[in-house]
């Protein structure tokens, strides 16, 4: 068995992501270049939301060789107003798979930051050339150091490191890598277009091999709100995520050494006096309160044992049953096993079995999940068919699949806490869609938050009609997590609802100059394939994409009805304008007269008014 | 010229400046109206007899079809009536203008003369259709307005006229000086009638049987004034025909084809038809159909051809008109249908060309006394 899992284990992670890169985007030269901006513009953006910064974004790429025809090695560099990373984790956070921050259930852009280290891992295979870091979390002084990554150990290898004087905090990270511009280049600076729109709080640069800029600007001074970080909801939850609960809920029972012995009494406040059994029982009940489990476990354990420190080192726990109610202990002195009983009534063999066998279930449901309280609990449990007291460390396997199940299968858990989401909001949506479209007409919607599969959602959209949109027929911009979807359009859960939408109901025939803007924030997107750009058709999310859409469209046809009136009353006018002249002209001659009657009176109140 | 003639003339001529007086004077106080209209901050307006299938009925007294009292209103302030009120505007503003210079012009006139001003008019059909419209507001005739069809009927016989047209004004003229016929034309209506020595006027449908009869001098040998119809008679054809009827106190005989279309020739002289049912003074209810019948088609043993399909729908049609319910008219619409044949004028030249005019048209003549 343990030759097996050292085989594994020589496999570091960074080897198993250079074997497997196709999976994280890095196929061909053109694919890669796209990834590799991606990564690092997602995490620069990341970065400045997580510390709530205004993000400034720089993106630059250039070639090494221009003259050279691609596919040819690039310079590509991102830089960003963020907090900056910390001198001594730089080198790990760059020179490492599988480091970062970005853990815990909400909202963010990548997962992990596993994304850039791939492309720093794709530019050293094929350019064989180090990652530049400049990093400056206080704006004064910079840490730049240029990395090479140990693929086999997944360690850092730094190659230099020296601090400069700056003036501005952020992180810049540049790589080289062999990319295909002439291909990707139109997907890129669609990504750069699409990304600004869902980010107007962003200034974002970008400067092409060619020189070109290209620059968005800033269109709103105003963040989102933050995610927070929640607990997970029981839908959606398997076997093998309740058993890593239950570790985090179950402890071992500590060992009795010198130092743990040390930790007890300084937490008793005993450090001085020697005191008695009986004394430290009492002392360990006014503190209780404040006592660690740890110290409340050896406590517990002493209450059994009836013994003082003194005695205390010189046994060694073998086994504590608390099914049995039998406490079983080493004797270094009498080099023999004894066995004492444990009152179950006691509470300190309450302490001990939730030590060893984990939570109640009742107490699992309630602290581990989000929006869990006691009397859904005790309904739950009924439910599934456990007592509310069962414990979790006593479960059997076959126990554990049927709680998942129910945990599915429970209608009365109220709908998951979006405030791990983090919407853009309908504000700063319009405002973006308001500066990029210039539209006739624009509405925005963000539906409340719903949930598929204990994963909270939530829809927003915007819909902008004529004005500067010179495309004929429905163009959608499609998000998740406020990242811009370019790919695999035609299976896209978004696309099928707006094809599903008949848009001549809405007063919009034909090919209608129509922008839609659809972003879906979930803490997991339900992508369809492993490279992230189309979402599968999730009933619930489809639902809200339907709505959201129905009610835009529904606006829009309130806008085209107005605009068809005002039209069909400018038309009007302009007959007039046309024909009653010429009926003067002409009555004047029948009726003899000199003058023209007056009917100016007529065309000015038919004129419509200019400022609808 | 005798006393009692320049009185006949002198009083014609008074009649013709009286009646164009008259119009000039409508179509002056239909402009002040609208006129008003406009100067006090209105859409200007009108009614107009409704002309819809449904308001056309068959007045039993007149012997005509008539409009029934529905009438639609006619609203500058209706974008989608605003072009057609326009056009009609500029048309009463141009009959105006026609009628007081004394000039006349046709349909087709009228359909180009409209793109001079800004009121362009798709095709002649609606320009038509405002001159219709023009007759329904005002009751009048078009020719009245001096607006024409374009010419196609003649007139042939001892008939003195005298134009009152500019420039030929007292001019007098004898229509039996041209053996081709005279064209029934703008001078021609508008002509006073002075003097006849005809005793009858004889319609006939074809230019053919025209020529025939003045060959065969029918105009001398039964006194009579022979009109050409050339198919359906024109409206300033059958103004003639009521005139001659009215003022010359000459009746009308009608002689068509033997088949449906040539009965309701006939029957339009005779009583309008459902088109103009919107103007009087257009029928001679006294004309009489003289043949070819149905039942002369047997008595006279005329070679025929049968009938078409649209013949005999036609047939059926007219079995539902008020006009066809008694009589002649019914009696040989029946027998068309049994027949499912018909002949036409020139059948008789079967017999020689002259048999129509020597031994048709007297017995006739002679019959249509007893109608």
């Amino acid at each position: 068995m343990s030759s097996i899992k050292e085989k594994f284990n020589q496999i570091s992670p960074s080897e198993f992501f250079y074997r497997n890169r196709d999976l994280a985007g890095f196929s061909t030269p053109t694919r890669s270049l796209y990834t590799a901006v991606r990564e690092f513009v997602e995490n620069g953006l990341d970065a400045c939301d997580q510390k709530e910064i205004l993000p400034e974004i720089h993106l630059s790429i250039k070639a090494v060789e221009p003259d050279k025809p691609d596919p040819k090695p690039y310079i590509l560099t991102v830089k960003d107003n963020g907090p900056g990373i910390e001198t001594k984790h730089v080198p790990l956070a760059f020179g490492t798979v599988l480091y970062g921050s970005k853990f815990g259930l909400k909202q963010a852009r990548g997962m992990f930051g596993l994304g850039a280290t791939m492309a720093i891992l794709y530019g050293q295979i094929t350019t064989n050339k180090p990652v530049s870091v400049k990093s400056s979390t206080d704006g004064k002084i910079s840490d730049e150091f240029e990395l090479l990554l140990d693929i086999q150990k997944n360690k850092p290898v730094i190659l230099k490191h020296k601090t400069k004087e700056v003036s501005k905090r952020g992180l810049s990270v540049s790589i080289c890598l062999e990319g295909d511009y002439s291909k990707a280049g139109a997907k890129i600076r669609d990504y750069v277009y699409q990304t600004s729109l869902i980010t107007p709080y962003a200034s974002i640069t970008f400067e092409d091999p060619k020189d070109e800029k290209f620059h968005y600007s800033r269109i709103i001074k105003t963040m989102p709100k933050p995610p927070t970080i929640i607990r997970p909801h029981p839908y959606g939850i398997d076997v093998e995520t309740i058993r890593r609960m239950m570790v985090e809920s179950q402890f071992e029972i500590p060992v009795m050494d010198d130092a743990m012995m040390e930790k007890v009494r300084k937490d008793l406040g005993l450090s001085k006096k020697n005191l008695s059994f009986t004394a430290i029982m009492a002392k360990a009940k006014t503190k209780w309160k404040n006592l660690s489990r740890q110290v409340r476990v050896v406590v517990a354990l002493m209450s059994f044992l009836k013994m003082d420190f003194e005695k205390l080192n010189k046994i060694r726990i073998e086994d504590v049953d608390i099914t049995n109610k039998k406490l079983t202990y080493w004797d270094f002195g009498d080099s023999q096993s004894k066995t004492v009983d444990m009152d179950s009534e006691s509470p300190y063999y309450r302490q001990l079995a939730n030590t060893t066998q984990g939570e109640t279930l009742t107490a699992f449901l309630t602290k581990r999940f989000q929006r869990v309280g006691p009397t859904t609990a005790i309904k739950f449990a009924e439910f599934a068919g456990f007592k509310p007291e069962k414990r979790l460390g006593t479960m059997t396997n076959q126990e554990l699949v049927k709680l998942s199940d129910a945990l599915q299968k429970f209608g009365d858990f109220m709908t998951p806490d979006p405030s791990c989401l983090a919407p853009l909001g309908e504000e700063p949506l319009e405002k973006g869609m308001k500066k990029f479209f210039n539209p006739d007409f624009l509405a925005v919607i963000q539906r409340s938050a719903s949930a598929y599969s204990g994963f909270p959602f939530i829809v927003e959209m915007g819909i902008a009609y004529g004005g500067e949109i010179n495309t004929r027929g429905i163009k959608v911009y499609r998000y998740a997590n406020r990242i811009p979807l370019l790919y695999d359009e035609g299976s896209d859960v978004v696309l099928k609802v707006v094809n599903d939408i008949d848009w001549s109901r809405y007063k919009a025939k034909g090919d209608p100059p129509l922008v839609i803007v659809s972003h879906i924030c979930s803490t997991r997107i339900p992508y369809k394939t492993v490279g992230k750009e189309n979402v599968a058709d999730r009933q619930e999310i489809e639902r809200e994409l339907k709505l959201s859409i129905q009610f835009l469209a529904r606006k829009l046809s309130i806008f085209m009805n107005k605009r068809g009136q005002a039209e069909a009353a400018k038309k009007r006018a302009n007959l007039y304008a046309k024909y009653i002249p010429l009926i003067a002209q002409f009555c004047t001659e029948l009726s003899g007269k000199k003058k023209e009657p007056n009917y100016k009176k007529i065309l000015e109140e038919e004129m419509p008014a200019t400022n609808e | 010229m005798s006393k009692e003639t320049q009185n006949k003339i002198n009083a014609a001529k008074k009649k013709a400046t009286e009646k164009q007086k008259n119009i000039l004077e409508m179509l002056k106080s239909h402009g002040a109206k609208i006129y008003d209209d406009l100067d006090s901050g209105k859409f200007p307006k009108f009614s107009i007899p409704s002309r819809s299938v449904g308001n056309i009925v068959y007045d039993k007294k007149l012997r005509q079809y008539i409009l029934g009292n529905s009438v639609a209103v006619r609203s500058s302030r209706n974008t989608s009536q605003l072009r057609s009120f326009t056009q009609l505007m500029w048309l009463a503003f141009f009959a105006n203008k026609l009628t007081n210079e004394k000039k006349s012009s046709t349909l087709r006139d009228i359909y180009y003369s409209s793109q001079a001003f800004a009121i362009e008019f798709e095709d002649q059909s609606e320009s038509d259709n405002i001159i219709v419209d023009l007759e329904a507001v005002t009751s009048k005739p078009r020719e009245d307005f001096h607006i024409f069809p374009e010419e196609r009927s003649s007139i042939f016989g001892d008939l003195t006229i005298e134009y009152t047209i500019p420039g030929y004004e007292g001019k007098t003229m004898n229509l039996s000086n041209h053996p081709d016929g005279y064209s029934i034309g703008p001078s021609l209506t508008t002509a006073e009638l002075v003097d006849t020595s005809a005793e009858i006027v004889i319609a006939i449908e074809k230019g053919g049987l025209f020529t025939r009869f003045v060959e065969e001098q029918i105009d001398k040998k039964f006194k009579s004034i022979i009109i050409n119809t050339g198919g359906q008679a024109p409206r300033s054809t059958r103004t003639l025909l009521k005139r001659l009827h009215d003022e010359m106190k000459l009746p009308v005989i009608v002689l068509t084809d033997g088949d449906v279309y040539g009965e309701h020739i006939a029957m339009v002289i005779k009583s309008g038809s459902a088109n103009a049912a919107h103007l009087r003074e257009l029928t001679v209810p006294d004309a009489k159909w003289v043949g070819v019948w149905a039942t002369d088609i047997e008595k006279y043993k005329l070679p025929t051809i049968p009938m078409t399909e649209s013949d005999i729908k036609r047939c059926y049609d007219l079995q539902k008109d008020p006009r066809y319910q008694d009589g002649i008219w019914k009696k040989e619409l029946d027998v068309f249908l049994r027949l499912k044949r018909k002949a036409e004028l020139e059948a008789f030249s079967k017999y020689g060309l002259t048999n129509i005019t020597d031994k048709y048209l007297p017995q006739k003549l002679e019959l249509a006394k007893s109608l």
